[in-house]
């Protein structure tokens, strides 16, 4: 899951953004409503978060010309406590729903939760697939024997595969969707991450097992 | 008593001597000969240049204490010979590898060696206990010849990994805590532990076959 930041406040947005990535999210911090409006445009993000305060545009601004551009990525508005009229306007200009500051973090985690389940059909919390379950409140991926739990990456990377099983996905898809577009990394580190997960599945005596295609990329596949 | 080279923990005028008698020495002797077994393996091994699979071995004699109460637990008499006979880790080792994989190759290595009988074993890492405890148990009979003949004693040896022994360690500190409240959230907090540095024991055994491989790809 990647979500889009925009917070201008520094030292709230390096919180939120620890915070976000300690669950298990990939995040993308912006500083303006200008770079917020950017990088939304890019559609690269499952979930937008804008403050409305924001210098060069405010969120409003930014959510009403996503909007227009047809991006319907879920977008939760962060208001200060008085501004009624900001939610109202807010929600009424295509913001899926809001959070007063201050806020609890563990609220902001379970909102992010719910609109990334109205996307699109419902996706629930636990995703099955053959003998291996994957939870995507503690990151645990399962069988009937053990549970381990899955870091940051790994996590992201088991959740594309097992929300698509046997559908193919690029090592560009994985790049793109879970580091990033400016990520330093280099493109092998997709196939070490794949390694780590074949170890894992492995070791639960998973019944599904990762395909790699030569050159196209990776499926999640059933049986032996 | 003579000082051994094998560091079991014990001292020479204990209860322990005192409980187990003569025995004590079928006790020690077992430890000594599965250490020495791993130990020359190793040395093998180090002159060919591979990779040591263990990490580091550790052995101790069932406190005469704790014997006690086990055996009372099991509804048996305190003898000796119940101690030696009904309770199969008077005298125990526990092997610390490098690897995962190493686990299964000391455990292989140990199936292999004709005149040690393997009981029973137990594999917690594929099958780890609820609380989250990882490890692989085995009970051995192992032969120790004394001037009367061959005697049979049993050990029961722990092969785990580095990170494994670093939680059972940790955890076995933090769970006699009993005074705090919230005892089910410690617990479940614990478990997650052990199933995030079981994680990482798998990314680091992948890491590893991954420089193998290069390396083999390196050579051709």
């Amino acid at each position: 899951m990647r979500i889009l930041l925009a917070e201008d406040e520094k030292e709230m947005s390096n919180a939120l953004v620890a915070i976000l990535k300690h669950n298990n999210y990939s995040v993308d911090a912006v500083y303006n409503g200008a770079d917020a409006l950017d990088y939304g445009l890019s559609e690269n993000y499952d979930v937008i978060i804008l403050d409305i305060m924001m210098p060069k545009m405010n969120g409003i601004e930014v959510l009403e010309k996503l909007r227009l551009n047809g991006i319907h990525t879920p977008i939760l508005m962060l208001t200060a406590k008085s501004q009624i009229e900001d939610r109202i306007h807010g929600l009424d200009k295509g913001a899926d729903d809001y959070l007063s500051k201050p806020f609890a973090m563990g609220e902001l985690l379970a909102r992010i939760r719910a609109m990334s389940r109205r996307r699109s059909e419902f996706t629930p919390n636990l995703i099955k697939v053959g003998n291996i379950s994957l939870n995507k409140e503690n990151y645990e991926l399962s069988s009937d024997n053990a549970s381990l739990r899955l870091g940051n990456k790994e996590f992201q990377m088991m959740e594309m595969l097992m929300t698509n099983p046997k559908r193919l996905i690029s090592t560009e898809q994985f790049m793109e969707r879970i580091w990033g577009y400016d990520a330093e990394a280099e493109i092998n580190v997709v196939w070490v991450y794949i390694s780590y997960l074949r170890r894992k599945l492995e070791s639960l005596d998973a019944n599904i097992k990762i395909k790699a295609v030569r050159g196209a990329g990776y499926s999640l596949e059933e049986g032996e | 008593m003579q000082q051994s080279k094998y560091d079991i923990i014990c001292d020479s005028k204990s209860p322990e001597h005192e409980f187990y008698n003569e025995a004590y020495v079928l006790l020690e002797g077992a430890i000594i000969e599965v250490l020495s077994r791993l130990d020359i393996i190793r040395k093998y091994r180090a002159i060919k240049n591979y990779k040591d699979p263990i990490e580091h071995c550790k052995a101790r004699i069932k406190s005469a204490d704790s014997m006690k109460e086990k055996l009372r637990s099991r509804k048996l008499d305190v003898t000796v010979d119940n101690a030696l006979t009904e309770i199969y880790d008077a005298a125990g080792i526990r092997v610390v590898c490098t690897f995962l994989d190493d686990i299964y190759w000391v455990v292989d290595m140990l199936k292999n060696q004709q005149d040690i009988q393997v009981i029973d074993e137990k594999d917690y890492i594929r099958h780890p206990k609820t609380n989250g405890y990882r490890s692989y148990h085995m009970i051995l009979k192992v032969p120790i010849h004394l001037e009367d003949g061959i005697h049979m004693v049993f050990c029961e040896l722990q092969i785990r990994t580095i990170a494994m022994d670093c939680w059972a360690s940790l955890e076995h500190q933090l769970k006699y805590k009993k005074s705090i409240p919230n005892q089910e959230m410690i617990v479940g907090e614990l478990k997650g532990c052990a199933d995030e540095i079981a994680s990482t024991d798998l990314n680091f055994q992948a890491i590893w076959d991954m420089i193998e491989e290069i390396q083999l790809n390196w050579e051709d």
